[in-house]
């Protein structure tokens, strides 16, 4: 047997030797390295979410961040991101933006994140937008879209839902051509929050392109009754409605029109797309709504992603919550976050995750929406849409059409 | 449209009417200014939730399972935080109520969870014209029921004889104790009554929209009726409920949604800076 002496090693084997001490170090260091202040830990990574937990839109957000977290638990499952496993610091926003400013305060130095994903009130976006642009904490994933935050285009802000704007342009085009209308007359019915008045005049600048007319109704969000806003619509007597707000402004409005008789074809916005707002409105009612959205709910296809999705829907005990939008919408932020994550390397710090982002990344969400592709001009999130009715009978979501059928109203 | 709008208007205000006939009969009795009567409203509804959809009982055995929950949670209330805290200074147990709302809403969100609930239940959900205009069954069923509600306790208090114990309780603590009135188990039945009152609005109310524990803000709007109605009247806090819902649908009809709060708190001000005893309470003499 012929024996090998350290120093008779020839070169190739000094190189396997050299790399091999190389890799070690590396690991070594990586399983060293820390940035406490940031939330980076040797086996964990801390990320903050900052949603409304309480309150009246904890409903949607909470159901939220319940996928955010289902994803990341399957993820840390798998061995999370560089052999650290992410963990979720949820803060309640209790639908008050004085609250979120506490809720940064806490998560950029008391107990400091990496990121945070979520932020769901567009109040709370509008009034924290100028600290969150001048600080140094990526938002990755978030809930709502709103102009002060997003635009101009930020390296720290990376949208996480469907966008106003490609809501408001897919779902006017749908129904105009649907409906065969010409220069179409819409109502926007709205609770009164500053989304609100930006989705509207999201609206205004869709329909305009078909020469048509838009105009708002509101409500509060804790509405009772919505007679005076019905009897308005009945006034004003649009070929169509679109509806902004939460899970009961959906259902009050579908509700009173169904009890006034009307049969106006309704869409809302991708965060009213739940088993909840189809149940309580019963079917005929619920034959003129729809929802246009950027994500495919779980259960309405067999994609790999909403196998998984429903899977660990199940697992996590969240089945009652597995077919509601804002589930899928908090995987998918998941898969975002995590994908920013394997992008910063094995050392992260808030600034290298920024880097990598801000350099453009495609998250492929296994089926559970069109490939969301952030590019240094364009990280406003998911972009293609289609429009979901339900099938009451088998008790699932349809979709009308494909992603791809709806590119030609988003130009 | 007016008849329309007042309607809807009467329809609501009945169900606010109801809940506030709680919070007077619970304020008259006790003295105590109960925040946590939106909580009452809120678990009113899910206790129908739980009775009608969980359960499957059938109605009218929900029903009663409803009202027999909410008046033993009001009775518990009583002996548990309220009764302890006899004697000690008002702001003490409003702090309490409020704690008590928190502690409610709480509960509901672990044992239910953050989504809203629908309620199904037989009540009728459609429409019926009248000439022009459209009745919502579910808005006449409501008002029909708060009314019938509200007249089968007004007649308790009138002419039963334990209606006439709690009269004389509200009256004057100290006499009726004097007297031989059992006190304790008045200001239970008070807060047992309140609190069964709250629930079936909380019924009606889940069944207009949706179960969550959102309905407490609308059940506070309990609150501006009986300070509108005035604070020791039965009759004020029905007529103050009303009027609330009847400004808050004509507001929004013919200003703007917006302004529902801005009049309705705007008459609420007017009144405590005018007649803070109410427009049906009955002003305080002290002598001096």
């Amino acid at each position: 047997m012929q024996s090998i002496h350290p120093l008779t090693i020839g070169i190739p084997g000094k190189r396997a030797l050299a790399a091999l001490a190389t890799v070690a170090l590396t690991a070594s260091a990586q399983a060293q390295f820390e940035a406490r202040n940031e939330g980076v830990f040797r086996d964990r990574v801390d990320w903050g979410v900052m949603m409304d937990l309480s309150g009246p839109a904890s409903g949607s957000q909470g159901i939220w961040t319940n996928g955010f977290q289902a994803y990341m638990r399957t993820l840390n499952e798998k061995g999370g991101v560089h052999g650290r496993r992410i963990n979720v610091l949820a803060e309640d926003s209790r639908f008050n933006p004085a609250q979120d400013k506490i809720n940064y305060e806490k998560l950029s130095t008391q107990t400091p994140v990496l990121a945070i994903s979520g932020m769901g009130s567009s109040s709370s976006q509008v009034s924290l937008a100028p600290t969150i642009r001048g600080g140094k904490i990526p938002i990755v994933g978030t809930y709502t879209h709103t102009k002060p935050l997003s635009e101009p285009v930020s390296p720290l802000v990376y949208g996480g839902f469907c966008t106003y704007p490609e809501m408001a342009k897919a779902g006017v085009g749908y129904l105009t051509d649907k409906l065969k209308v010409t220069n179409p007359k819409v109502m926007v019915v709205s609770i009164e929050s500053a989304g609100g008045v930006e989705y509207a005049q999201f609206i205004a600048d869709a329909v305009k392109k078909y020469g048509g007319t838009s105009s708002l109704v509101t409500m509060k969000i804790t509405a009772a009754d919505v007679t005076p806003q019905v009897l308005e619509i009945i006034k004003q007597k649009p070929d169509f409605i679109t509806i902004y707000g939460v899970g009961n402004t959906a259902i009050l409005t579908m509700k009173a029109m169904h009890q006034y008789g009307l049969k106006i074809p309704a869409f809302g916005i991708s965060y009213l797309m739940s088993p909840q707002i189809y149940a309580a409105i019963g079917p005929e009612a619920g034959a003129q709504y729809n929802v246009i959205s950027c994500f495919t709910p779980g259960g309405a296809d067999k994609s790999a992603g909403n196998v998984e999705m429903m899977a660990a829907a199940d697992k996590y005990n969240h089945s009652a919550m597995k077919e509601d939008i804002n589930y899928v919408a908090g995987w998918v932020a998941g898969q975002m976050a995590a994908q920013a994550l394997q992008l910063a390397g094995p050392q992260p710090t808030r600034a290298k995750l920024v880097e990598a982002m801000s350099k453009g990344f495609t998250v492929n969400t296994n089926g559970l929406a069109a490939p969301i592709v952030f590019s240094p001009a364009n990280q406003s999130g998911p972009s293609s849409f289609r429009m979901f009715g339900y099938d009451y009978a088998a008790k699932k979501y349809v979709a009308f059409g494909e992603f791809a059928d709806y590119d030609k109203y988003m130009k | 449209m007016l008849i329309q709008v007042l309607l809807s208007g009467i329809a609501l205000g009945s169900i606010y009417g109801l809940v506030a006939l709680g919070f007077a009969v619970i304020f008259k009795a006790t003295d105590v200014f109960n925040f946590a009567q939106g909580m009452l409203v809120a678990f009113g509804a899910y206790f129908a939730v739980t009775t009608i959809n969980l359960l499957g009982l059938p109605f009218p055995v929900a029903i009663l399972a409803i009202v027999a929950a909410s008046a033993a949670l009001g009775v518990i209330i009583h002996v548990v935080f309220i009764q302890p805290l006899s004697g000690r200074p008002m702001l003490a147990v409003i702090m309490l109520t409020i704690a008590l709302s928190i502690v409610m809403r709480a509960v509901i969100e672990i044992l239910y969870g953050l989504q809203g609930r629908t309620l199904t239940t037989p009540i009728p959900t459609g429409i019926f014209m009248i000439g022009e205009v459209r009745v919502s069954q579910l808005h006449l069923v409501a008002a029909s029921v708060s009314w019938v509600c509200m007249a089968a306790f007004f007649a308790f208090f009138r002419f039963t004889p334990i209606g006439l114990l709690m009269r004389a309780t509200a009256d004057g603590y100290e006499a009726a104790l004097v007297s031989g009135i059992n006190v304790k188990v008045m200001n239970r039945l008070a807060w047992g009554i309140g609190a069964s009152l709250a629930a079936v609005g909380g019924l009606f109310l889940g069944q207009l929209q949706i179960v969550s524990t959102e309905l407490e803000h609308i059940g506070l709007l309990a609150l501006p009726a009986v300070v509108i109605g005035g604070m020791q009247s039965i009759p004020g806090a029905i007529i103050g409920g009303l009027l609330v819902g009847l400004i808050e649908q004509l507001a929004a009809t013919y200003i703007s949604p917006k302004s529902t709060d801005i009049v309705v708190y705007g008459l609420l001000l007017m009144i405590l800076m005018v007649r803070p005893w109410g427009l049906f309470g009955q002003r305080e003499l002290g002598r001096v």
